[in-house]
Protein backbone atom coordinates (compact mmCIF):
# COMPACT_ATOMS: atom_id res chain seq x y z
CA UNK A 1 0.00 0.00 0.00
CA UNK A 2 2.26 2.53 1.26
CA UNK A 3 5.01 1.53 -2.34
CA UNK A 4 1.64 2.45 -4.29
CA UNK A 5 0.92 5.89 -2.89
CA UNK A 6 4.63 6.65 -3.29
CA UNK A 7 4.00 6.21 -6.55
CA UNK A 8 1.04 8.03 -6.86
CA UNK A 9 2.98 10.72 -5.24
CA UNK A 10 5.64 10.18 -7.93
CA UNK A 11 2.94 10.62 -10.97
CA UNK A 12 1.24 13.58 -9.08
CA UNK A 13 4.21 15.39 -9.09
CA UNK A 14 4.77 14.47 -13.22
CA UNK A 15 1.73 16.45 -13.33
CA UNK A 16 2.77 19.05 -11.46
CA UNK A 17 6.04 19.51 -13.61
CA UNK A 18 4.12 19.16 -17.15
CA UNK A 19 2.01 22.35 -15.82
CA UNK A 20 4.88 24.52 -14.41
CA UNK A 21 6.45 23.77 -17.54
CA UNK A 22 3.54 24.56 -19.57
CA UNK A 23 2.25 27.60 -17.50
CA UNK A 24 5.22 28.89 -18.12
CA UNK A 25 5.79 28.79 -21.72
CA UNK A 26 2.02 30.20 -22.10
CA UNK A 27 3.24 33.09 -19.69
CA UNK A 28 6.61 34.01 -21.71
CA UNK A 29 4.53 34.00 -25.15
CA UNK A 30 2.27 35.79 -23.90
CA UNK A 31 4.57 38.60 -21.88
CA UNK A 32 6.84 38.49 -25.28
CA UNK A 33 3.33 39.64 -27.67
CA UNK A 34 2.08 42.11 -24.93
CA UNK A 35 5.95 43.78 -25.66
CA UNK A 36 7.34 43.39 -28.78
CA UNK A 37 6.26 45.88 -31.63
CA UNK A 38 5.57 44.23 -34.59
CA UNK A 39 2.37 41.79 -33.47
CA UNK A 40 2.18 38.37 -34.24
CA UNK A 41 -0.27 36.90 -36.99
CA UNK A 42 -3.37 35.57 -34.58
CA UNK A 43 -4.47 32.98 -37.57
CA UNK A 44 -0.65 31.32 -37.60
CA UNK A 45 -1.01 27.56 -36.44
CA UNK A 46 1.75 25.78 -36.74
CA UNK A 47 2.38 21.97 -37.85
CA UNK A 48 4.08 20.14 -34.73
CA UNK A 49 7.23 20.13 -36.83
CA UNK A 50 7.12 23.15 -37.62
CA UNK A 51 6.73 24.74 -33.96
CA UNK A 52 10.01 22.05 -32.91
CA UNK A 53 11.84 23.71 -36.13
CA UNK A 54 11.06 27.27 -34.77
CA UNK A 55 11.75 26.27 -31.21
CA UNK A 56 15.42 24.93 -31.71
CA UNK A 57 16.34 26.99 -34.47
CA UNK A 58 17.33 29.73 -31.84
CA UNK A 59 16.18 32.81 -34.09
CA UNK A 60 13.52 35.42 -32.76
CA UNK A 61 10.94 36.95 -35.05
CA UNK A 62 7.52 38.17 -34.78
CA UNK A 63 5.98 34.20 -34.28
CA UNK A 64 8.12 33.49 -31.47
CA UNK A 65 5.61 34.60 -28.68
CA UNK A 66 2.58 32.32 -30.56
CA UNK A 67 5.75 29.73 -31.02
CA UNK A 68 6.14 29.82 -27.12
CA UNK A 69 2.49 29.62 -26.55
CA UNK A 70 2.10 26.56 -28.76
CA UNK A 71 4.95 24.83 -26.98
CA UNK A 72 3.20 25.54 -23.73
CA UNK A 73 -0.19 23.86 -25.19
CA UNK A 74 1.35 20.99 -26.34
CA UNK A 75 3.88 20.09 -23.17
CA UNK A 76 -0.19 20.20 -21.55
CA UNK A 77 -1.01 18.17 -24.40
CA UNK A 78 1.03 15.48 -23.30
CA UNK A 79 1.30 15.49 -19.88
CA UNK A 80 -1.77 13.10 -19.74
CA UNK A 81 0.22 10.89 -22.24
CA UNK A 82 3.33 10.52 -20.15
CA UNK A 83 0.64 10.31 -16.92
CA UNK A 84 -0.62 7.14 -18.88
CA UNK A 85 2.98 6.28 -19.44
CA UNK A 86 4.18 6.65 -15.66
CA UNK A 87 1.25 4.54 -14.28
CA UNK A 88 1.97 1.52 -16.82
CA UNK A 89 5.60 1.91 -15.59
CA UNK A 90 4.32 2.13 -11.66
CA UNK A 91 2.36 -1.03 -12.24
CA UNK A 92 5.10 -2.66 -14.16
CA UNK A 93 7.96 -2.13 -10.71
CA UNK A 94 4.84 -3.66 -8.81
CA UNK A 95 4.64 -6.64 -10.81
CA UNK A 96 1.14 -5.84 -10.93
CA UNK A 97 0.29 -7.37 -14.76
CA UNK A 98 -3.24 -7.07 -15.03
CA UNK A 99 -2.83 -3.46 -14.48
CA UNK A 100 0.59 -2.96 -16.99
CA UNK A 101 -2.44 -4.46 -19.40
CA UNK A 102 -4.97 -1.78 -18.51
CA UNK A 103 -2.57 1.42 -18.42
CA UNK A 104 -0.66 -0.23 -22.12
CA UNK A 105 -4.48 -0.61 -23.83
CA UNK A 106 -4.95 3.04 -22.30
CA UNK A 107 -1.81 4.03 -23.90
CA UNK A 108 -2.09 2.35 -27.09
CA UNK A 109 -5.51 3.54 -28.09
CA UNK A 110 -4.03 7.05 -26.93
CA UNK A 111 -1.41 6.94 -29.00
CA UNK A 112 -2.79 5.35 -31.80
CA UNK A 113 -5.54 8.36 -31.53
CA UNK A 114 -2.98 10.70 -31.59
CA UNK A 115 -0.92 9.40 -34.97
CA UNK A 116 -4.99 9.21 -36.69
CA UNK A 117 -5.39 12.64 -35.87
CA UNK A 118 -1.55 14.21 -36.88
CA UNK A 119 -2.03 12.62 -40.10
CA UNK B 1 -5.37 41.25 -27.73
CA UNK B 2 -6.89 44.20 -25.09
CA UNK B 3 -6.30 44.31 -21.19
CA UNK B 4 -10.03 43.84 -20.95
CA UNK B 5 -9.81 40.58 -23.01
CA UNK B 6 -6.99 39.38 -21.25
CA UNK B 7 -8.29 39.62 -18.09
CA UNK B 8 -12.25 38.74 -19.08
CA UNK B 9 -10.69 35.19 -20.39
CA UNK B 10 -8.79 34.94 -17.55
CA UNK B 11 -11.73 35.39 -15.28
CA UNK B 12 -13.58 32.69 -17.32
CA UNK B 13 -11.05 30.55 -17.07
CA UNK B 14 -10.78 30.69 -13.10
CA UNK B 15 -14.91 30.46 -12.57
CA UNK B 16 -13.97 27.37 -14.78
CA UNK B 17 -11.33 25.62 -13.78
CA UNK B 18 -12.59 26.43 -10.21
CA UNK B 19 -15.72 24.45 -10.50
CA UNK B 20 -14.80 22.24 -13.26
CA UNK B 21 -11.91 20.89 -10.32
CA UNK B 22 -13.90 20.77 -7.49
CA UNK B 23 -16.99 18.78 -9.09
CA UNK B 24 -14.99 16.75 -11.35
CA UNK B 25 -15.93 17.80 -14.28
CA UNK B 26 -13.76 19.48 -16.23
CA UNK B 27 -15.19 22.38 -16.37
CA UNK B 28 -15.96 22.94 -20.37
CA UNK B 29 -19.32 23.09 -19.73
CA UNK B 30 -19.27 26.74 -18.55
CA UNK B 31 -16.02 27.52 -20.31
CA UNK B 32 -17.55 26.86 -24.04
CA UNK B 33 -20.91 29.05 -22.88
CA UNK B 34 -18.47 31.40 -21.65
CA UNK B 35 -15.97 31.84 -24.66
CA UNK B 36 -18.88 32.12 -27.42
CA UNK B 37 -21.37 34.17 -25.27
CA UNK B 38 -19.76 36.76 -23.52
CA UNK B 39 -16.50 36.76 -25.41
CA UNK B 40 -17.25 36.26 -28.66
CA UNK B 41 -15.16 33.81 -29.36
CA UNK B 42 -15.95 31.65 -32.73
CA UNK B 43 -17.71 28.22 -31.65
CA UNK B 44 -15.09 25.39 -32.90
CA UNK B 45 -12.19 27.37 -31.00
CA UNK B 46 -14.15 27.72 -28.35
CA UNK B 47 -14.28 24.15 -27.99
CA UNK B 48 -10.67 23.80 -29.44
CA UNK B 49 -10.03 26.20 -26.08
CA UNK B 50 -12.23 24.42 -23.50
CA UNK B 51 -10.59 21.25 -24.39
CA UNK B 52 -6.93 22.14 -23.33
CA UNK B 53 -8.83 23.77 -20.37
CA UNK B 54 -10.32 20.46 -19.27
CA UNK B 55 -6.36 18.58 -19.52
CA UNK B 56 -5.44 21.78 -17.28
CA UNK B 57 -7.98 21.08 -14.93
CA UNK B 58 -7.33 17.37 -14.89
CA UNK B 59 -3.21 17.89 -14.19
CA UNK B 60 -4.05 20.48 -11.68
CA UNK B 61 -6.45 18.53 -9.54
CA UNK B 62 -5.33 15.27 -9.77
CA UNK B 63 -1.76 16.28 -9.19
CA UNK B 64 -2.90 17.28 -5.71
CA UNK B 65 -5.37 14.93 -5.14
CA UNK B 66 -2.88 12.16 -5.63
CA UNK B 67 -0.99 13.46 -3.44
CA UNK B 68 -3.88 13.48 -0.76
CA UNK B 69 -4.40 10.15 -1.60
CA UNK B 70 -8.27 11.00 -2.81
CA UNK B 71 -7.83 9.34 -6.27
CA UNK B 72 -8.52 5.52 -6.65
CA UNK B 73 -5.93 5.39 -9.22
CA UNK B 74 -6.49 1.41 -10.35
CA UNK B 75 -10.26 1.62 -10.67
CA UNK B 76 -9.63 5.05 -12.43
CA UNK B 77 -7.33 3.81 -14.93
CA UNK B 78 -10.29 0.72 -15.52
CA UNK B 79 -12.92 2.62 -16.20
CA UNK B 80 -10.33 4.79 -18.79
CA UNK B 81 -10.39 2.08 -20.93
CA UNK B 82 -14.02 1.94 -21.45
CA UNK B 83 -14.16 5.77 -21.59
CA UNK B 84 -11.31 5.93 -24.64
CA UNK B 85 -13.45 2.87 -26.17
CA UNK B 86 -16.24 5.23 -26.01
CA UNK B 87 -14.63 8.20 -27.26
CA UNK B 88 -14.17 5.89 -30.24
CA UNK B 89 -17.11 4.56 -30.60
CA UNK B 90 -18.50 8.02 -31.16
CA UNK B 91 -18.52 7.83 -34.86
CA UNK B 92 -20.60 4.96 -34.77
CA UNK B 93 -23.38 6.51 -32.13
CA UNK B 94 -23.46 9.35 -34.74
CA UNK B 95 -24.79 7.19 -37.62
CA UNK B 96 -27.36 5.91 -35.41
CA UNK B 97 -28.75 9.01 -34.01
CA UNK B 98 -28.31 12.83 -34.89
CA UNK B 99 -27.37 15.52 -32.96
CA UNK B 100 -30.40 16.98 -30.92
CA UNK B 101 -31.53 13.68 -30.26
CA UNK B 102 -28.78 12.99 -28.64
CA UNK B 103 -28.41 16.68 -26.94
CA UNK B 104 -32.31 15.44 -25.91
CA UNK B 105 -31.07 12.15 -24.07
CA UNK B 106 -28.17 13.33 -22.71
CA UNK B 107 -30.55 16.10 -20.60
CA UNK B 108 -32.47 13.88 -19.90
CA UNK B 109 -30.40 11.51 -18.34
CA UNK B 110 -28.93 14.29 -16.46
CA UNK B 111 -31.66 15.43 -14.60
CA UNK B 112 -32.62 11.62 -13.76
CA UNK B 113 -29.28 11.18 -12.44
CA UNK B 114 -29.18 15.07 -10.42
CA UNK B 115 -32.64 13.92 -9.21
CA UNK B 116 -30.97 10.32 -8.29
CA UNK B 117 -28.49 11.80 -6.69
CA UNK B 118 -30.77 14.92 -4.71
CA UNK B 119 -32.88 11.65 -3.32
CA UNK B 120 -29.60 10.12 -2.12
CA UNK B 121 -28.05 13.73 -0.55
CA UNK B 122 -31.64 14.28 1.04
CA UNK B 123 -31.63 10.71 2.60
CA UNK B 124 -28.11 10.33 3.65
CA UNK B 125 -28.08 12.74 6.59
CA UNK B 126 -24.91 11.82 7.65
CA UNK B 127 -22.83 12.11 4.81
CA UNK B 128 -21.12 9.26 3.18
CA UNK B 129 -21.15 5.83 4.61
CA UNK B 130 -19.16 3.44 2.04
CA UNK B 131 -18.87 0.37 1.53
CA UNK B 132 -15.19 -1.42 2.60
CA UNK B 133 -16.20 -5.07 1.34
CA UNK B 134 -16.01 -4.65 -2.16
CA UNK B 135 -13.20 -4.18 -5.03
CA UNK B 136 -10.35 -1.72 -5.03
CA UNK B 137 -10.51 -0.40 -0.86
CA UNK B 138 -8.49 2.77 -0.77
CA UNK B 139 -9.10 5.59 1.65
CA UNK B 140 -8.31 8.83 2.71
CA UNK B 141 -7.86 11.75 5.29
CA UNK B 142 -10.73 13.84 4.93
CA UNK B 143 -9.64 17.22 6.67
CA UNK B 144 -13.17 18.51 6.44
CA UNK B 145 -14.81 15.99 8.68
CA UNK B 146 -11.33 15.65 10.45
CA UNK B 147 -11.84 11.68 9.71
CA UNK B 148 -10.31 8.78 7.82
CA UNK B 149 -12.71 7.76 5.33
CA UNK B 150 -11.98 3.78 4.44
CA UNK B 151 -14.35 2.94 1.35
CA UNK B 152 -14.25 -0.02 -1.08
CA UNK B 153 -16.39 -0.20 -5.05
CA UNK B 154 -19.14 -2.35 -5.83
CA UNK B 155 -20.87 -2.77 -9.03
CA UNK B 156 -17.60 -2.26 -11.75
CA UNK B 157 -19.79 -3.54 -14.61
CA UNK B 158 -22.29 -1.08 -14.39
CA UNK B 159 -19.78 1.99 -13.90
CA UNK B 160 -17.99 0.68 -16.67
CA UNK B 161 -20.39 0.99 -19.12
CA UNK B 162 -21.51 4.45 -17.75
CA UNK B 163 -18.07 5.41 -18.44
CA UNK B 164 -18.64 3.91 -21.73
CA UNK B 165 -20.95 6.27 -22.39
CA UNK B 166 -20.14 9.06 -20.58
CA UNK B 167 -16.62 8.93 -23.28
CA UNK B 168 -19.25 8.13 -26.43
CA UNK B 169 -20.68 11.60 -25.09
CA UNK B 170 -17.63 13.32 -24.80
CA UNK B 171 -16.75 12.76 -28.33
CA UNK B 172 -20.31 13.52 -29.48
CA UNK B 173 -20.99 16.23 -28.06
CA UNK B 174 -17.84 17.72 -27.36
CA UNK B 175 -18.48 17.79 -23.58
CA UNK B 176 -16.66 16.37 -20.56
CA UNK B 177 -17.86 12.98 -19.48
CA UNK B 178 -17.18 13.83 -15.69
CA UNK B 179 -21.29 14.94 -15.55
CA UNK B 180 -22.13 11.25 -15.87
CA UNK B 181 -18.37 9.23 -14.16
CA UNK B 182 -19.27 11.40 -10.74
CA UNK B 183 -22.60 10.30 -10.14
CA UNK B 184 -21.75 6.68 -11.25
CA UNK B 185 -18.78 6.27 -9.24
CA UNK B 186 -20.77 7.70 -6.32
CA UNK B 187 -23.87 6.14 -6.53
CA UNK B 188 -23.58 3.21 -8.46
CA UNK B 189 -19.80 2.46 -6.79
CA UNK B 190 -20.75 3.49 -3.98
CA UNK B 191 -17.84 6.10 -3.62
CA UNK B 192 -17.52 9.02 -1.49
CA UNK B 193 -18.27 12.27 -3.31
CA UNK B 194 -14.80 13.25 -3.01
CA UNK B 195 -13.19 10.43 -4.13
CA UNK B 196 -15.67 10.10 -6.76
CA UNK B 197 -14.72 14.06 -8.32
CA UNK B 198 -11.40 13.57 -7.60
CA UNK B 199 -10.59 9.70 -9.85
CA UNK B 200 -12.92 11.84 -12.26
CA UNK B 201 -10.37 14.31 -12.56
CA UNK B 202 -7.59 12.34 -12.70
CA UNK B 203 -9.68 10.39 -16.02
CA UNK B 204 -10.85 13.42 -17.87
CA UNK B 205 -7.39 14.78 -18.66
CA UNK B 206 -6.68 11.51 -20.54
CA UNK B 207 -9.93 11.43 -22.93
CA UNK B 208 -9.27 15.43 -23.57
CA UNK B 209 -5.77 14.95 -24.38
CA UNK B 210 -6.93 12.72 -27.79
CA UNK B 211 -9.49 15.09 -28.76
CA UNK B 212 -7.28 18.05 -28.31
CA UNK B 213 -4.36 17.18 -31.06
CA UNK B 214 -7.16 16.58 -33.05
CA UNK B 215 -8.22 20.36 -32.94
CA UNK B 216 -4.70 21.29 -32.96
CA UNK B 217 -3.87 19.68 -36.49
CA UNK B 218 -7.00 21.13 -37.99
CA UNK B 219 -5.97 24.31 -37.09
CA UNK B 220 -8.67 25.39 -34.69
CA UNK B 221 -6.09 26.23 -31.15
CA UNK B 222 -5.68 29.66 -30.91
CA UNK B 223 -2.37 30.17 -29.19
CA UNK B 224 -3.08 33.62 -27.61
CA UNK B 225 -7.04 33.04 -26.43
CA UNK B 226 -6.38 29.22 -25.14
CA UNK B 227 -3.41 30.28 -23.29
CA UNK B 228 -4.96 33.17 -21.17
CA UNK B 229 -7.78 30.89 -20.75
CA UNK B 230 -5.76 28.09 -19.84
CA UNK B 231 -3.42 30.65 -17.91
CA UNK B 232 -7.18 31.59 -15.76
CA UNK B 233 -8.44 27.77 -15.59
CA UNK B 234 -4.97 26.69 -13.89
CA UNK B 235 -5.28 29.39 -11.09
CA UNK B 236 -9.18 28.56 -10.83
CA UNK B 237 -8.10 24.76 -10.56
CA UNK B 238 -5.57 25.53 -7.56
CA UNK B 239 -8.33 27.45 -5.76
CA UNK B 240 -10.48 24.50 -6.34
CA UNK B 241 -7.95 21.97 -4.41
CA UNK B 242 -8.02 24.48 -1.83
CA UNK B 243 -12.20 25.01 -1.41
CA UNK B 244 -12.14 20.89 -1.89
CA UNK B 245 -10.19 20.41 1.33
CA UNK B 246 -12.83 22.46 3.73
CA UNK B 247 -15.58 20.98 2.13
CA UNK B 248 -17.79 18.74 3.41
CA UNK B 249 -18.69 15.34 0.98
CA UNK B 250 -22.44 16.08 1.31
CA UNK B 251 -21.58 19.90 0.68
CA UNK B 252 -20.14 18.86 -2.64
CA UNK B 253 -23.06 16.61 -3.97
CA UNK B 254 -25.66 19.89 -3.33
CA UNK B 255 -23.24 21.68 -5.49
CA UNK B 256 -23.36 18.58 -8.07
CA UNK B 257 -26.70 18.18 -7.90
CA UNK B 258 -27.10 22.30 -8.48
CA UNK B 259 -24.63 22.07 -11.40
CA UNK B 260 -26.19 18.74 -13.21
CA UNK B 261 -29.53 20.72 -13.13
CA UNK B 262 -28.22 23.89 -14.60
CA UNK B 263 -26.58 21.80 -17.28
CA UNK B 264 -29.70 19.96 -18.29
CA UNK B 265 -31.69 22.59 -18.59
CA UNK B 266 -28.67 24.23 -20.68
CA UNK B 267 -29.31 21.22 -22.69
CA UNK B 268 -33.12 21.40 -23.76
CA UNK B 269 -33.23 24.96 -24.37
CA UNK B 270 -30.13 24.71 -26.43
Amino acid sequence: MERAKTYERRIGLLLRAGVAVSSVLMAAGLLLATFQSAQPAVDYNPTLRELLIGLTSGQTNESTALLLMFAGLVVLMLTPFLRVLAALFAFLAEKNWRFVGVAAVVFCILVGQLIYSLQ
Amino acid sequence: MSLESFLLLLTGGVVAGTIGTLLGIGGGLFLVPFLVLVAGVPVHQAIATSIVAVIATSSTGASVYLERGLVNMRFGMLLEVATVIGAIAGGLTANVLSGPTLTKIFATVMMVTALLMLRRSANNKHGDAPETNGAFASEFNDDASGSVVRYSVKNIPGTMAISLLAGNLSGLLGIGGGAFKVPAMHLLSGMPMKAAAATSNFMIGVTAAASAFIYFSHGHLNAVLASAAVLGVLGGSFLGTRISRRIHGKTLAWIFVGVLFLISAQMFFR
